[in-house]
């Protein structure tokens, strides 16, 4: 422990101080002040989470209203664009700190992107796949910053018994905020249908959904006199035609899911963080607060994840891959 | 869908707000650090190369120094033998002029010898020959032809083979 800077001694004292710290806000916390009855000031208690899911405007610019999430994420590409800028300010061949950071970033995320698209398509993804995992991933763990979600004025709503001092911040996770969500989803939804389209061709990309193709063979094969396989390819083709409108249809719920499911994620986050303070104020949170650093990381690479998946599929047309496996 | 806050204004700022940030980081990060990681490869790339054609030169030149210096050897080798043939021929060639040049010298001298003698001898003998002819002629008290007694006495010494002129 003397690596650290204090002796073992120091460190029994600041368990000491610690445990005292957790059993005292748990006692005068809400579940302890009802255990053993005492009563605490209201000054001394954490308010009730309270949960609003559309985000809170802060100012207007005309009719637009800004609102606090929208702050918080121009504060993230701020953070963003003042890191990477430092940081590729002057490239040198042999690379500095920061710059050392900056390729061990990029080449990392590269060679994941490699490892599954294969090194053909790398560069047509990177760029997106890489902005939407490190746009997550910021916006996540900057939630976990103690200005976040804390810092603004205070309201008192409701009556009586009811009644609660909310505080509306000026900052709030910026992936609570449905309309983040939506729009990265909506990104990733244009660049998979646009990469279908625009990598293997309008034509036999709609014909991977339909198999237009094998519907015109079994006509093919009706004008050959084959009448028992043209029944059989009809029959398959209004199956296929039948599966593409099923799979036109689910890659419109992606959107729906890439939206909900981080916003989802992202919200359940901060509702535990702020019922775990709320219960218990000090201590015990702090392994909430590592396991939602760990879920930031996990919404954001799935979120990139599964777009670099999607578009991969996009480009792979469905007639390659069935030759692939066959 | 007004409960949890869907609004198509938020959501077209927020969809700006992500465009935005897409392009930012497109122009700050994404295109300067693959363009370095692209350049760093290939500079990686490149010098490992060039190594790997070092040491094949190296290896190839180490060969060729062999080789050379084999060459070199093998051909010091040949100067030796050919100057040590050359010194032979030399020294026999030495050895047989000498012996020619003192063939040369002593015939020479033993010519020499030869006329030196018989000029001593001819000189001998013409004095011989006076001092005969005068002493005779003082012993007869007369003179006697000259040519005559010198025919006389030369038939005399041929016959004596202590003056024979050969």
């Amino acid at each position: 422990m003397s690596k650290l800077g204090c002796s073992s001694r120091l460190m029994v004292i600041l368990g000491i101080v610690l445990l005292a710290l957790l059993l005292t806000s748990f006692v005068m916390g809400p579940l302890g002040s009802k255990f053993f009855n005492i009563s605490v000031p209201q000054e001394l208690q954490v308010s009730k989470p309270h949960v609003v899911l559309p985000s809170e405007p802060m100012f207007h610019i005309g009719e637009f209203k800004v609102t606090n999430t929208l702050i918080s994420s121009w504060v993230t590409i701020i953070l963003l664009f003042l890191l990477f800028l430092f940081a590729t300010r002057k490239m040198k061949m042999i690379p500095g700190r920061l710059q050392s950071f900056a390729e061990v970033v990029v080449d990392g995320i590269y060679n994941t992107i490699e490892g599954v698209s294969g090194p053909k398509y790398v560069r047509t993804f990177f760029p997106i796949v890489t902005t939407i995992f490190l746009y997550v991933v910021t916006n996540a763990l900057l939630a976990l910053v103690p200005l976040w979600g804390t810092w603004g004025p205070v309201e008192h709503i409701g009556e009586g018994a009811h009644s609660a001092t909310v505080v509306v911040p000026f900052l709030r996770a910026a992936n609570t905020d449905v309309n983040l969500t939506l729009s990265i989803a909506l990104v990733s939804f244009v660049f998979i249908e646009y990469l279908g389209f625009s990598k293997i061709g309008p034509l036999k990309y709609v014909d991977s959904f339909f198999q237009f193709s094998a519907l015109g063979k079994a006509f093919v094969d009706l004008f050959k006199g084959n009448g028992k396989s043209f029944v059989s390819g009809l029959a398959f083709g209004f199956i296929n035609i039948y599966v593409g409108l099923l799979e036109i249809l689910s890659h419109f719920i992606r959107i729906v899911s890439f939206t909900f499911r981080l916003f989802g994620n992202m919200t359940a986050g901060e509702i535990l963080l702020g019922v775990m303070t709320f219960l218990v104020a000090f201590i015990a949170p702090v392994p909430f607060y590592g396991l939602e650093t760990l879920v930031g990381f996990l919404q954001a690479m799935i979120f990139a994840g599964l777009t670099l998946v999607f578009g991969v599929m996009a480009v792979t047309s469905h007639h390659e891959e069935g030759a692939e496996h066959n | 869908m007004e409960n949890i806050g869907i609004n198509w204004q938020l959501t077209v700022a927020f969809l700006i707000n992500f465009l935005v940030l897409f392009g930012l980081l497109t122009a700050i990060l994404y295109k300067p650090v693959l363009k370095m990681l692209d350049e760093r490869a290939a500079k990686i790339k490149e010098s490992l190369e060039q190594a790997e054609k070092i040491k094949e030169q190296t290896s190839r030149s180490e060969e060729q120094i062999k080789a050379a210096v084999e060459a070199a050897r093998k051909e010091g080798q040949v100067i030796i033998t050919q100057a040590s043939q050359i010194a032979d021929k030399i020294k026999e060639e030495a050895k047989e002029g000498a012996r020619k040049e003192a063939d040369v010298i002593i015939n020479k001298a033993k010519d020499e010898i030869k006329l030196e003698r018989d000029k001593s001898i001819a000189e001998l003998r013409s004095e011989f020959s006076n001092l005969t002819i005068l002493a005779a002629e003082k012993i007869i008290n007369e003179s006697l032809d000259a040519q005559k007694h010198r025919k006389l006495i030369n038939e005399v010494l041929d016959q004596s083979n202590t003056f024979k002129q050969n």
